[in-house]
């Protein structure tokens, strides 16, 4: 008997094994060497890259761009994450009800995630078009001008926020699940104390959920940081005056068409601590305000 | 005060899709009553206890409450207070969170609102549980957090959806007895709803007996069970239920006719006309209950004394209580 209880481990791990390496070669050992990388000449074809310190720290010191590309991306992220997640939660719990028709509701909403990002962004020059656009043509019937809104910084970067919104379906569908889940007497309960729709929303709904949001919000952070990458490079090309040069576009630019890899690298380890600095923030927000039981 | 909290039921009509719930009740709750609704699952006696709370609407009939028709008022006008089958205790709260729930939404004052829920926790026994999440007491536990929680609403009308379900067997005992004197303390009207029959006689001035959506009889439990109105209630009411034998069979009667015997009215006696052979004995300590068969083939279950001395295969001679007979019409079902 014991010896059985002493292999359950081992076939646990001899399963984990194959994921495992997987992430320890194609994940941790590329950010390793990456972190190393940065402190090299390493250009991407050098042979024998050499070591040269801090060289390259001191050039991202001072490096202007970087710092448009860092605001580009907080920018990003404050527009990007609050609006995903309002419509991923908001589309979710309206349409977790079983509705006549609810169905093609749900349907309509998961589609765009299943467009691949290059023809979405497509879609979005034609969308965000000026003179023929329909989301201007839309202001048009209230009476507004429309703006031009891939070649000023502050509405390109609406623009690529709004593109953005499209792809919830995942946590569309995490939302659903979860709220499916919740006990519909908890809402009976409540209804009979005139606890309204808005107050259940936020007295039972949100605070039951709140696990399940703070996921989707991590989530969304390490999401939203990059997959910026698609739309800035098809709208805007990290343009007008570096507005949309995020992170990833910045990274790609400089690893590939100026400085080389070892640059590249450098700047790939600030998204990561960027990155990681935005979640440790959120999570601490959480323990303050006792979202978590 | 003293007649606050009559519910009166008028041909109270639910179905959902082809399933006919509720088909045509009629019911009168007296102010201050404990009614016990009982039947087996698909009755209808839950969908009558929402459409007095208001979480379900009729398709037809009223619902009034003290002589109100509240059958369009929204269920936080009702004055009723729920205990669901589960609970229903919110899981994101504390015991103390639950209980201000509703004074929260009905915008009490917070000292209030405390004091409030501290004196019902007082009331309830479970003063010491305030800082605990419901996954973190008893079922039993649970119940009361949910009593407290109802009776923090101050209602006209209790509502209990077989709040005794999930609890064990030696706490339902002991959980009746406190119910019934929780009950006579208030002195609410509440309407009662199980499907447990040792609930349905021990619990209630009244009991009402529903099957299919219709109410088969309603009267003190004990008149109930001593007078069953048809053949349904005479099985459903009782354990071991009736037992039910054609008329000119081993019971006598005339053809047309259904007798009915209890098991505790059937008597061992060596001298009794009705002669059986013993199939099985059930010993369950304080008595047995004999399975027998006649010649003929029919089965009679008897209620013995513990040690009754049979065992399976043992011939026995039985005496029903001519007085305790019962007489059922074949074609109805109906009592004669």
């Amino acid at each position: 008997m014991t010896s059985g209880r002493d292999r359950r481990p081992l076939t646990a791990w001899a399963f984990l094994a194959p994921y495992g390496i997987a992430v320890g070669l194609l994940i941790a050992l590329p950010a390793l060497l990456n972190v190393g990388y940065a402190f090299t000449d390493h250009t991407g074809l050098t042979r024998d890259p050499q070591f040269v310190g801090l060289s390259h720290v001191r050039r991202m010191l001072d490096d202007g761009f970087l710092l448009d590309s860092v605001r580009a991306s907080a920018i990003h992220l404050a527009l990007a994450v609050p609006l995903r997640l309002l419509a991923a939660v908001g589309l979710g719990l309206l349409l977790a009800a079983p509705r006549p028709g609810g169905r093609w509701f749900r349907v309509a909403v998961y589609l765009p995630t299943v467009v691949p990002d290059v023809a979405l962004a497509v879609l979005f020059l034609w969308v965000l078009n000026p003179l023929y656009g329909p989301l201007n043509q839309l202001l048009g019937l209230f009476g507004h001008a429309g703006f031009n809104w891939l070649s000023e910084p502050g509405t390109a970067r609406v623009g690529v926020a709004l593109m953005l919104m499209f792809p919830i379906g995942e946590g569309f569908l995490v939302v659903l699940a979860a709220r499916r889940m919740l006990d519909g007497r908890l809402y009976e309960a409540a209804a009979l104390e005139g606890c309204g729709p808005f107050g259940q929303l936020r007295r039972i709904t949100l605070p039951l959920l709140a696990p399940v949001l703070l996921l989707l919000a991590v989530r969304d952070t390490i999401l939203t940081l990059q997959v910026n990458f698609v739309p800035a490079y098809i709208l805007t090309d990290g343009r007008p005056a570096n507005a949309t040069l995020y992170l990833p576009v910045y990274i790609f630019d400089q690893a590939f068409e100026f400085s080389g890899f070892a640059y590249g690298a450098l700047i790939t380890t600030v998204l990561m601590v960027v990155t990681a600095s935005v979640i440790t923030a959120l999570l601490l927000v959480v323990r303050r305000w006792r979202v978590l039981r | 005060m003293a007649d606050r909290g009559t519910i009166r039921l008028e041909s109270l009509t639910r179905s959902y899709g082809r399933v006919v719930a509720l088909d045509g009740v009629d019911l009168e709750v007296r102010a201050g009553e404990l009614m016990t609704l009982v039947g087996p699952s698909g009755s209808g006696k839950s969908t009558i206890l929402r459409l007095i709370a208001g979480l379900d609407r009729p398709e037809r009939g009223r619902i009034l409450v003290d002589g109100q028709d509240v059958s369009r008022v929204p269920p936080h006008r009702r004055s009723v207070a729920m205990v669901f089958q589960d609970y229903a205790l919110y899981p994101h709260l504390t015991v103390l969170g639950n209980l201000l729930f509703g004074l929260r939404v009905r915008r009490v004052r917070r000292d209030e609102a405390e004091r409030r829920a501290r004196a019902a926790a007082e009331r309830l026994g479970i003063a010491d549980l305030l800082g605990r999440y419901p996954d973190q007491v008893s079922g039993g536990q649970r119940q009361r957090v949910a009593l407290a929680r109802a009776l923090l609403r101050e209602p006209t009308v209790y509502l209990l959806d077989e709040p005794m379900a999930s609890l064990d067997a030696p706490l339902r005992f002991a959980t009746r007895a406190e119910l019934l004197a929780l009950h006579r303390d208030l002195g609410t009207t509440t309407v009662h709803v199980t499907h447990d029959q040792a609930e349905a006689m021990t619990l209630g001035d009244r009991v009402a007996v529903l099957d299919r959506g219709r109410i088969r009889q309603l009267g003190p439990p004990q008149q109930v069970y001593d007078e069953p109105a048809d053949t349904f209630v005479a099985g459903f009411l009782g354990g071991p239920p009736m037992n039910l034998v054609p008329g000119g069979g081993v019971l006598g009667g005339s053809p047309g006719l259904i007798l009915g015997v209890r098991p505790e009215d059937l008597i061992l006696d060596v001298d009794g006309p009705v002669e059986v052979t013993v199939d099985a004995v059930e010993a369950l300590g304080s008595e047995s209950i004999l399975l027998t068969r006649t010649a003929d083939g029919t089965r009679l279950t008897v209620r013995a004394a513990a040690r009754c001395g049979l065992r399976p295969g043992a011939a026995a001679r039985l005496r029903p209580d001519p007085a305790r007979l019962h007489h059922f019409d074949a074609e109805t079902g109906r009592r004669r």
